[in-house]
């Protein structure tokens, strides 16, 4: 306020951008895919690692990705990672209640999919070695505009989160070696 | 300068400067690195020292220029470094780093895409804080400021600025990368309305994204691989005020002391390849490093011509070495700035 | 048929609060107060705005204001014709550097001059204050013309 007697300690300054950026390709196919009820990614012909969602390149051998690399994936799984997360109330921050993200390994061909939700399993339940099987939204519901050029690993407004299978767990030692 | 190391340019590679590009700024990348590694005529597996320039702002993310490491591959795990900076100032620590003598090529790139954000609100957040950031005080109305001085002091004409921009346009013609190009009548570039007088759009910049390449090795290393290698015979960096009411915004003294200890005076220099953003810049460029009308200004056309921030200063070194290795020149001047109307410059002689 | 590309839209922002120090802490409560002040360099110039550090030698610099100004002479200016949302003020105006009476370095700030032929390099302005004060530098709303008075 004007004319306090203290003397003004602190500069606020609320900061904002927007990006506006457009969707390249790659994901553009990405997107339409997961629209019409599909995961797909490119499989590295020489490395056979598989990204999803497509990058158009593998970074461990350097090469450019196309669409004749192209591939549909499994949409079940199991969990290869997992973190509880306890929402401190910073501005922004929408959640109140812990609430687990966790990394799945889809079933062949392969593919990791990062920062996925879980759904019908309380937080204190989830672990790594859980099938999982993918909760896709219905068609008319499904809406791709999350989706950015860096969202990798999602699969955001296709697919609501993942639920067990029921299936019997996996050794964490088959699981290892997949990417985090 | 003391001894010179003998540090050579032995390959350079651009992508196009596109108003909006399609690919994210990693697959842009991509070609241009491998590019300027193949026309080094090297192995990939071969770079000893990796240097990167870019702003995370300009792709709001933290981090963001991780990613661009995908482009480079770094499986095996490579020796990197990055600086939030021009991809001419990766070159620089790229420069410096072959100076230990443990390795023999380095590799330095700059990309950005600046189309998703709004350059006018970005720039202010790189200001001071409180004195400046809080007006939202944006590039084109520092630089504004800078010709208005310019023009008071009788140091420019508003018909020149024009002319450089025709120049410039003119010679981006013969350039496969430049953004905006083309036969222009100065005449018809002053009916044009003020942006923000005293500047017109010709005397701006183009918003472009894109990205540079450049590999440098060793005398051994180029003397071996490279028919053509293009020596740095000296290269130099200085930084004035931050404050522009602190400083003479006509002139530059950053840039002649850059000059200065980069030798541009020790001998004849047959073109220039400068970073003004603005056309009013070009003449403030010429004079502190004492270049004369016998000097070809940016054959390529210039940060007037394509100006993917990050790697507009890295394309100035990349521009001036192709003059030399593939246009016979001898001897070419390489210009960066970074910061507000020319506040750090950084100044490299190149030579045959 | 024109298939228009996609576009994935994403903004930051956070509310920061930046602690100010002896010299910014002086310099914005001279603003809340209705005062501009400039500090003294190793020499015994006034830099206004102020700056914690000598530019010239490095020094830090006894953190002691004086007033300057109120008014001050334009020593260029730039006419911002479409201001962005960032920018002080929402119609055309002009960003200038002033010298404020008293100091030696020039303050960058708007002034609202109406229009473009109102402004000249060597006018003299004067701050308009804004009546809710809160240690800004926007608490000076822009300088106008001094012949037009605040």
């Amino acid at each position: 306020m004007t004319k306090g007697t203290e003397p003004v300690e602190g500069m606020d300054y609320f900061m904002q951008l927007e990006y506006h950026e457009l969707l390249c390709p790659v994901v553009r196919r990405y997107a339409e895919a997961l629209r019409a009820g599909k995961l797909i990614g490119h499989r590295c012909p020489k490395c056979g690692l598989v990204y999803a969602p497509p990058r158009g390149y593998c970074p461990i051998d350097v090469i450019e990705t196309t669409d004749a690399d192209e591939v549909q994936l499994a949409d079940r799984g199991v969990v290869t990672n997992y973190t509880v997360v306890t929402p401190v109330q910073y501005y922004g921050q929408e959640e109140t209640e812990p609430f687990a993200k966790v990394s799945i390994q889809l079933d062949d061909p392969g593919g990791a999919l990062s920062l996925q939700d879980v759904l019908e399993v309380p937080v204190d339940q989830v672990r790594v070695g859980m099938r999982v099987e993918a909760v896709w939204a219905p068609p008319k519901e499904r809406d791709t505009g999350e989706i950015g050029n860096r969202s990798f690993g999602s699969a955001a407004g296709a697919i609501r989160g993942w639920r067990p299978t029921g299936e019997p767990d996996l050794p964490a030692d088959q699981i290892m070696q997949a990417a985090f | 300068m003391g001894t010179v190391p003998e540090i050579a340019i032995i390959g350079y590679a651009q992508s196009p400067s596109w108003r909006r590009a399609e690919l994210t700024e990693p697959q842009f990348l991509f070609p241009v690195i491998s590019d300027a590694i193949e026309r080094a005529g090297i192995e990939r597996r071969d770079i000893g020292f990796t240097c990167a320039g870019s702003c995370d702002y300009l792709s709001g993310q933290t981090f963001a220029f991780v990613m661009n490491l995908e482009a480079v591959g770094a499986w095996p795990p490579i020796s990197e470094s990055h600086v939030e900076m021009d991809g001419a100032w990766a070159l620089y620590e790229a420069w410096v780093r072959l100076q230990h003598g443990d390795v023999d090529t380095a590799l330095a790139f700059g990309s950005g895409k600046s189309s998703p954000g709004t350059p006018a609100e970005i720039y202010p957040l790189q200001m001071d804080p409180y004195t400046l950031t809080p007006l939202g005080i944006d590039p084109v109305s520092i630089a504004a400021l800078q010709a208005r001085a310019m023009l008071d002091r009788n140091l420019i004409t508003e018909h020149e600025m024009a002319a450089i921009a025709a120049r410039s346009r003119a010679a981006a013609k013969g350039n496969p990368y430049a953004q905006v190009s083309g036969d222009f009548d100065v005449d018809a570039l002053l009916a044009e309305p003020y942006v923000t007088a005293p500047l017109r759009k010709h005397d701006l910049p183009p918003i472009s994204d894109g990205a540079t390449a450049v590999v440098l090795a060793t005398a051994a290393k180029a003397k071996e691989v490279c028919e053509h290698p293009v020596w740095i015979r000296g290269i130099d960096h200085r930084i004035e005020i931050h404050q522009p009411g602190m400083r003479d915004l006509t002139e530059s003294p950053s840039t002649r002391l850059a000059g200065e200890h980069a030798g541009v005076g020790e001998g004849k220099v047959d073109a220039a390849e400068l970073s003004a953003s603005f056309t009013h810049q070009e003449k403030i460029l010429r004079n502190e490093l004492g270049l004369g009308d016998d000097v070809e200004i940016n054959p390529s056309g210039g940060a007037l011509a394509a100006n993917p921030m990050m790697a507009v200063g890295l394309s100035r070194f990349a521009e001036a070495a192709r003059q030399i290795a593939e246009h016979g020149k001898h001897r070419v001047v390489a210009h960066a700035t970074s910061g507000q109307a020319l506040q750090q410059n950084l100044v490299a002689v190149l030579e045959a | 048929m024109a298939d228009e590309i996609p576009t994935t839209t994403h903004t930051i922002e956070f509310p920061y609060t930046r602690t100010l120090g002896p010299v910014f802490s002086a310099f914005l409560t001279g603003m809340r107060d209705g005062r501009i002040l400039g500090i003294a360099s190793r020499d015994g110039k006034i830099l206004c705005p102020p700056t914690e550090w000598d530019p010239w030698t490095g020094d830090a610099l006894e953190p002691t204001l004086t007033e300057v100004g109120p008014g001050g002479t334009v020593e260029t200016w730039a006419w911002v014709e479409t201001p962005t949302r960032k920018h002080p003020l929402h119609h055309p105006f002009a960003f200038a550097l002033i010298k404020l009476d008293g100091a030696d370095t020039a303050l960058l700030h708007a002034v609202d001059a109406g229009t473009i032929n109102a402004m000249e390099t060597g006018m003299r302005v004067t701050p308009r204050w804004k009546d809710e004060r809160i240690g800004h530098i926007t608490d000076v709303e822009a300088f106008v013309p001094e012949a037009l008075g605040a």
